[in-house]
């Protein structure tokens, strides 16, 4: 008889917490650090790497555009359950030009859905509903306690063309950068 | 500002009364540098209003937003409305997902190399 206790696999995230001033200088930073974060830690491949990138992007834009005025900050966080999901959560402060109630948000996000269609010819509005909807499983709007809006993104490693080998992900504490 | 060089050379070959203009771009293109990038690119279909031809060479491109895929929307609208011709030549594959995510590539044709895209506008 095996007297030994059951080995428990304990699956753990990695949360990364950034705040980011609202200039659009600091987002090639940010990109980057998306970019191998996932290439290198969550088991996602390449493509949905640079995938998140721009969703991640988008997002930062969104929030320094409209969420937090100039001279404030926008908080991005990242959660990371490796070869499971990659969670990302961008707020703002509401200070900004267009401060919109979780309602309002969810509301325009499923009208844009609608709108941006394959042959769409208009100058905004693909971000978020085609760049940010169709690259994610969940999309949700919610009140920040920064006191503006807390937009959280997840998105499933469920493909077989997605992950990447277990041996670059067995470190959660090493990232190549590229 | 991102870094990015756009730099514009003539297409040779094309047609008589035909102009084209070849555009490489190299860097990123984010919100931190596309609105003042863009007006060297209006300021040439301005200064070209009729049958102008644009390649946009993008081999050495890493990175495009959406608000920079507005601005190609727009110049394909401007460009076609006068009887010339837009297209996208050697684009690396996360230009292409990403273009093929919002839609572009079904109003944009997108080539794999420059001398390909010469020869679509050269049609």
């Amino acid at each position: 008889m095996d007297n030994n206790p059951p080995i428990e696999t304990q699956e753990t995230t990695t949360d990364i917490e950034i705040l980011i001033p609202t200039q659009a200088y600091f987002l090639s930073g940010i990109r980057d650090f998306v970019l191998n974060l996932t290439k290198n830690m969550t088991g996602f491949s390449e493509r949905w790497a640079f995938r998140f990138q721009a969703v991640v992007d988008e997002l930062c834009n969104n929030a320094i555009e409209h969420g937090s005025a100039a001279g404030q900050k926008i908080k991005v966080t990242i959660v990371s359950m490796p070869t499971k999901y990659l969670e990302v959560i961008v707020e703002d402060t509401g200070t900004g030009k267009d401060k919109m109630t979780p309602e309002q948000m969810t509301a325009l996000f499923k009208e844009r859905q609608q709108v941006v269609s394959d042959q769409y010819l208009g100058f905004r509005g693909r971000g978020l509903p085609k760049i940010v909807g169709e690259w994610t499983d969940e999309v949700t709007f919610e009140e920040s306690a920064m006191g503006g809006l807390k937009i959280r993104i997840k998105k499933y490693l469920r493909k077989e063309e997605d992950t990447v080998s277990s041996a670059q992900t067995s470190d959660p504490t090493h990232i190549v950068l590229q | 500002m991102t870094e990015v060089q756009i730099t514009i050379e003539d297409i040779a070959g094309l047609p008589e009364g035909r102009l084209g203009k070849l555009i490489h771009v190299v860097g990123q293109l984010d919100e931190s540098n596309v609105d003042e990038k863009a007006k060297e690119v209006y300021a040439l279909i301005e200064a070209n209003p009729q049958g102008l031809s644009l390649i946009f060479d993008f081999a050495g491109l890493e990175y495009m937003n959406s608000k920079s895929i507005g601005y190609l929307t727009d110049w394909y609208s401007k460009v076609s409305a006068t009887g010339g011709k837009v297209v996208i030549a050697a684009a690396r594959d996360n230009i292409i997902d990403i273009l093929q995510v919002v839609g572009l590539t079904q109003l944009v044709n997108t080539y794999a190399s420059i001398d390909e895209a010469k020869l679509a506008v050269s049609q």
